[in-house]
């Protein structure tokens, strides 16, 4: 599951909207929510490219896309965030398009973010028919077939920081599309409503040119891309969440989420997902602890930065470690006390050994400001 | 000469004259600082006047790299996807704008007035606009869920400047087009600390919700590019503008279409809105030098004097070793000492000048060339410094001459008990030389104009002509004297004091030719402008009568400014029309276009209907009738007098036209007058406008009446009707129409008569320094028993002699000067042809009053002097 953060400007509105919460009790479906946004239903057959398009009749969408970039001789490495959300008006008259694009560089730290926010129309906007988002000169689309590459197969990213920052990427899927929860349905609490489609691809092989500052880098890597559909509202007793969506070397990925209660604690339907080399998806139980925290001096946030993750392989039945070191602290987004802020942030992953066994993508939010005002 | 010295003497030799005279001292400040102030007055009157014209933009923004705009005045919405595709994933933030007009609905009790608070309303998308906002700025819409879409959601509002009101109203009412929208106020415009605050008439409202309330929807007036920060910024905006200029470029590479827009820097629409009144703020600069070209002769005069009369303390600083040197540069201290008085002190004068006349200036830029508001006029360090060192400067120039003549006062002149008054300049005592000026003047006047960036044309050979004129008949009206004094004569064996006056007159002084000079200057220029206002507005009387024949005349109310482009639906107009107590009506369609790069106005009038077709004062007549032939008329146009100068065309040139359908080439079939608007207008046919345009709204409908109907009271019904209108009578608009032409040269008005004080001030100290000058004549005259009131009595006769002479040759200045300024100055800046109109009254009436108040003057003087001790201290 993925947050959507928010623009100082369009406030905790989108992102109310976003935040879903679920206690995994599975309940009575109904078809539409009190506002008249559709309700994810069981066994929805996902037909594609159609349904990596968008959904207008649910309330809110969004992609997804984190990833880890090296240069050819392996000597740099970078983290990248692309993010385009949708989210319609209560009275459904106006779509909202959000987008964030950020850069963590690995060797010097410094941390690339950037906000933008417009209404669908003639610079924002998502196609129905197939994967094809925009924002202003941000956008990410499938690309169409061609003899080489067939269709469904590539994605294309554009994207950049101010003036500072280029991402000109093609995503190529190295697994099939994961859809999270029971019979394509990922069931996010009590309310009946409380649902949505989760469709991932859980590693796409990345390459392209990436540019920072002066510099015109060839840069290959790995990337997560999730897209979330549903119509749900912000559970009242949760305060915020820490996602990662993790590549191991050997193949595999693992998803985690860990819903935080006002009163601290985890709500009980955080979870871990471990998906393996063929792509299938398998539930298992996890210990979170914190190691090291950062405290934001934009915001004044304290971040969980340095987390270990503790969990049964489910290839192996053995409890494996995994420690998260961010490529820097300071990867917050936002970082204005009158906004809403968030940590989303590049991680090496590192075994009880200390060795580097693969990367990830940590998400910490709800640690600036409670994320319902 | 080393500065102890230069210290000690200014403190014993000259600040000691400045002490025991100190009215003439405050005197000689005043009249430098009269000149400083009215330049500097009008010099922030004009700027304070264009600065509110500023790019709004700027305040949401801060500045933008890149705008287009179309050479037809606005762009379909659909233009904004092609412009993204065109940019792709450049970082580049594009704003789309529409620009609005509006103005405050007319009041109950007063309809009749133009001129009402224009207000500019911004259209751009609040939402998009965010995405540029750095961390110290702040947002349109509040926070929070709620709160966010409840401001969001509620449908056309605007957001005000914080100089708009000192408590924000909750909602305003302004009349856009031909309706009244009362607005909510959503609250003030967010501007962070360092960017330029809104101007009190700056409004916002989201880009969608002004198209709608502004019937522009699926249209924009400008886009607006602002290119991200990050390395090679200047190689990326470039980039962007070679990419909006190839995008420009036509579709068919035919020869017949010209460029989709123009790319400029933002500055560009200040530059064009400056170079739209820059003929007009440089006439003005122009006249308000007036004041201080007569006040350079008369701190000339002055300082002349005060050197006669210290030639023997002065004589003493030579025997006791002072050298010529110091001599000359003490003098020189002293002038720019003055000066550096008159100029601070006419800084605070033309501060305060300005705030008066400021409402002046804009209210004429309002009516001639583009919405404009009163902004403060604030003094700028830079304007400081050009007032003082005009003071100085002006101050050194006058003073150039006696500080030479006291820097040459011979040692032995300390014995001489009278030394002669020098005689001025050789400049000023040469007759021929005078002439020449006079004939050089002539030759500049046939010279053409210059041309300005932007259309403007600005005759600085006709300005050099008016200042060679000036010159050379002041020099040449001190020769006037003599014969004057012998023409006297006769009066002078009866009376004994008019023998005394006519005495000196016979061999006028220095000091008399350069009063007589000052005044002429003075004379001539006021009167030459009372000849050129009488003539243009003769001229608008006889246009306004011929061009104003219908009953009603109605526009929109929201239209108060020459650049307002509110408008009248055709439902509305044909409504109008078909008001069963009109007889026939008559509509008018404009459009601002930009016909090479120089904006002007693209008028529609149905010409091939003879009941409603305006009646043209021809300046060249079309040939034939067809330009009032449905079939012939289709490629014809034609134009204002001022665009034949503006474009310089003629009748059966070809103008491409830029419209929405394309550039279209006319030809021009006749010339008409049109005082109504500087920059030129074309007329045509409104059929064909219509079609280039797709647009069937006009700008003003003009209503016939019913024989029997009252238009006063046809006009109270349609006000009913429709609050949103402005509806004059003729009688109504005719009075209107020359009030707001009165006006606009009511500043000129006051520039006049401060010239004229300037000059009758300097006759006073003239007739100061003469007598002063002769001391010891006056202390033989009081010997020989010569009452005060004679003595009196002789120096009126003087200060008459000298104004009426300085009247005679300055009215025969303002013929001169009014033909200047009629056939060449403001035909070369305006291309407006005049009738000449000589008001005979009004100039007799100054000159009798120039010359009565010469001779109180020299009275008075005469009085004060008639008791001078004959101690030479002054």
């Amino acid at each position: 599951m993925k947050s959507l953060q928010t623009s100082r400007l369009l406030g905790c509105f989108v992102l109310s909207c976003l935040f879903v919460s679920f206690r995994g009790q599975a309940a009575e479906m109904p078809l539409t929510t009190a506002e008249g946004f559709a309700v994810p239903q069981p066994g929805r057959v996902f037909v594609f490219p159609r349904d990596h398009g968008s959904h207008p009749e649910f309330k809110i969408e969004w992609w997804y896309v984190t990833g880890h970039l090296f240069t050819a001789d392996r000597g740099r490495r970078f983290g990248y965030q692309a993010t385009f959300f949708r989210s319609a008006s209560p009275d459904k008259t106006v779509q909202f398009h959000l987008a964030h694009m950020a850069l963590i560089d690995g060797k010097s730290g410094q941390f690339y973010h950037q906000e933008r926010l417009n209404r669908e129309g003639w610079d924002a906007g998502a196609a129905t028919a197939t994967l094809d988002v925009k924002n202003g000169p941000w956008s990410l689309r499938l690309l169409p077939s061609t003899a080489d590459a067939p269709a469904g197969e590539r994605l294309e990213l554009r994207g950049a920081v101010r003036g500072e920052v280029g991402f000109a990427f093609t995503l190529a899927p190295t697994k099939p599309l994961v859809v999270f929860g029971e019979n394509g349905i990922s069931r996010k609490g009590a309310a009946p409503t409380a649902a949505s489609y989760y469709l991932t691809f859980p590693r796409l092989r990345t390459e392209g040119v990436l540019t920072v500052g002066e510099e015109t880098l060839a840069v290959t890597g790995e990337s997560w891309m999730d897209h979330e559909i549903s119509s749900s509202q912000l559970d009242e007793n949760q305060v915020g969440w820490d996602w990662a969506g993790i590549h191991l070397n050997d193949g595999r990925e693992l998803m985690f989420y860990r819903m935080r209660l006002r009163d601290g604690s985890a709500d009980p339907a955080s979870t871990l997902t471990w998906v393996d080399a063929a792509g299938v998806p398998r539930k298992s139980d996890f210990q979170w602890e914190v190691l090291e925290r950062w405290t934001s001096p934009a915001t004044g946030a304290v971040y969980p930065v340095r987390v270990r993750l503790t969990s049964t392989d489910p290839a192996s039945g053995k409890r494996v470690a995994l420690t998260l070191v961010p490529l820097a602290k300071d990867q917050e987004l936002g970082g204005k006390r009158d906004g809403i802020s968030y940590w989303e942030g590049a991680c090496r992953v590192l075994d009880a050994d200390g060795r580097e066994i693969g990367s990830a993508y940590l998400e910490l939010t709800g640690y600036a400001k409670d994320l319902k005002i | 000469m080393n500065v102890p010295l230069l210290t000690f003497l200014l403190r014993h030799f000259t600040l000691r004259h400045w002490r025991l005279a100190p009215k003439q001292s405050a005197l000689l400040v005043l009249i430098l600082a009269l000149g400083v102030s009215v330049f500097v007055a009008v010099r922030l009157a004009n700027r304070a006047a264009v600065s509110s014209f500023s790019n709004f933009t700027d305040t949401l923004t801060g500045q933008s790299d890149w705008v287009i705009e179309s050479p037809t005045g606005s762009f379909p919405e659909g233009v904004l996807p092609e412009l993204r595709a065109a940019l792709g994933p450049r970082p580049v933030h594009i704003i789309p704008v529409v620009e609005v007009t509006g103005a405050t609905p007319p009041s109950p009790t007063d309809t009749t007035k133009l001129g009402r608070t224009t207000y500019t309303l911004l259209g751009v998308d609040l939402l998009g606009v965010a995405n540029l906002a750095r961390p110290q700025d702040r947002a349109f819409f509040p926070t929070g869920n709620n709160a966010f879409w409840e401001t969001f959601n509620r449908g056309p509002q605007v957001w005000i400047s914080a100089d708009y009101a000192p408590t924000p109203p909750t909602e305003i009412a302004l009349v856009i087009d031909e309706t009244i929208r009362v607005l909510p106020v959503a609250g003030l415009i967010p501007t962070a600390p360092d960017a330029p605050r809104a101007p009190a008439t700056l409004m916002i409202a989201d880009l969608a919700a002004l198209q709608q309330i502004s019937g522009k929807t699926g249209r924009i007036d400008r886009v607006e590019f602002v290119v991200e920060g990050g390395p090679r910024l200047e190689q990326r905006r470039a980039e962007v503008r070679a990419v909006l200029e190839t995008l420009a470029r036509p579709v068919a590479a035919s020869a017949g279409e010209s460029a989709r827009w123009t790319v400029a820097p933002p500055g560009a629409r200040r530059e064009a809105a400056e170079a739209m009144t820059r003929a007009f703020s440089l006439n003005l600069t122009i006249l308000s030098l007036i004041a201080l070209l007569t006040g350079l002769y008369l701190i000339f005069q002055a300082l002349d004097g005060a050197v006669v009369r210290r030639r023997p303390e002065i004589a003493i600083l030579r025997s006791l070793g002072v050298e010529e040197r110091a001599i000359r540069r003490l003098w020189l201290v002293e002038s720019a000492l003055l000066g550096l008085a008159g100029g601070a002190l006419g800084l605070v004068l033309g501060w305060a000048g300005a705030q008066l006349a400021v409402r002046a200036v804009a209210q004429t830029i309002n009516a001639l060339y583009y919405a404009t508001t009163v902004a403060s006029a604030q003094l700028t360090l830079a304007e400081v410094f050009l007032g003082l060192a005009l003071g100085v400067g002006a101050a050194l120039v006058a003073g150039f001459w006696p500080a030479r003549e006291a820097a040459r006062t011979p040692p032995a002149q300390v014995l001489q008990r009278s030394a002669r008054p020098a005689a001025g300049p050789r400049l000023g005592r040469n007759l021929a030389l005078g002439l020449g000026f006079v004939a050089a003047g002539i030759l500049c006047a046939q010279l053409p104009p210059v041309a300005l960036a932007g259309g403007g044309r600005f005759p600085l050979a006709g300005y050099a002509a008016a200042f060679l004129w000036i010159f050379g008949i002041g020099v040449v009206a001190a020769f006037l004297l003599p014969p004057l004094a012998r023409l006297g004569r006769g009066l002078g064996e009866r009376f004994v004091s008019v023998k005394i006056a006519l005495g000196h007159l016979r061999q006028p002084s220095g000091r008399h030719r350069l009063a007589a000079a000052a005044l002429v200057c003075a004379i001539g220029m006021t009167a030459g402008m009372t000849i050129l206002v009488a003539s243009f507005e003769q001229t608008m009387q006889g246009w306004v009568k011929r061009a104003l024949q219908a009953d009603l005349y109605i526009s929109s109310a929201g239209a108060q400014s020459a650049s307002a482009q509110n408008r009248i639906s055709a439902t509305t107009a044909k409504a109008l029309a078909d008001h069963p107590a009109v007889a026939r009506s008559a509509v008018l369609i404009a459009h601002f276009i930009e016909v090479d790069g120089i904006p002007t106005l693209l008028s529609g009038a149905d010409l091939e209907n003879p009941a409603v077709r305006p009646d043209l004062p021809w300046i060249t007549a079309p040939r034939d009738d067809a330009m009032f032939d449905p079939a012939r008329n289709a490629h014809l146009a034609l134009v204002s007098e001022s665009f034949t100068a503006r474009f310089q065309v003629g009748v059966g040139d070809t103008l491409r036209l830029p419209t929405p359908a394309g550039v279209r080439p006319v030809v021009v079939a006749g010339v008409f007058a049109d005082y109504g608007n500087e920059r030129g207008s074309i007329l045509m046919t409104r059929r064909q406008i219509q079609r280039w345009f797709a647009e069937d709204s006009v700008s003003n409908v003009a209503l016939y009446v019913q024989p029997g109907v009252n238009p006063e009271a046809l006009r109270a019904e349609l006000l009913q009707r429709y609050p949103g209108l402005s509806i004059f009578t003729n009688a109504k608009l005719r009075a209107e129409v020359l009030r707001v032409f009165r006006q606009t040269f009511a500043i000129t008005h006051a520039l006049e008569v401060i010239g004229v004080a300037v000059a009758m001030t300097g006759l006073a100290l003239t007739l100061i320094s003469v007598l002063l000058d002769r001391r010891d004549e006056l202390t033989t005259l009081r010997a020989l028993g010569f009452r005060r009131q004679q003595i009196a009595r002789a120096a009126a006769v003087e200060g008459l002699a000298v104004s009426a002479c300085a009247v005679l040759s300055g009215l025969a200045l303002s013929v001169a000067l009014g033909w200047l300024l009629i056939h060449v100055i403001n035909k070369q800046s305006f291309g407006w042809t005049l009738s000449t109109a000589f008001p005979v009254g009004a100039l007799l009436l100054l000159g009798a009053a120039v010359t009565v108040t010469g001779g109180l003057v020299g009275y008075a003087v005469g009085r004060w002097g008639a008791d001078l001790p004959a101690d030479r201290e002054e």
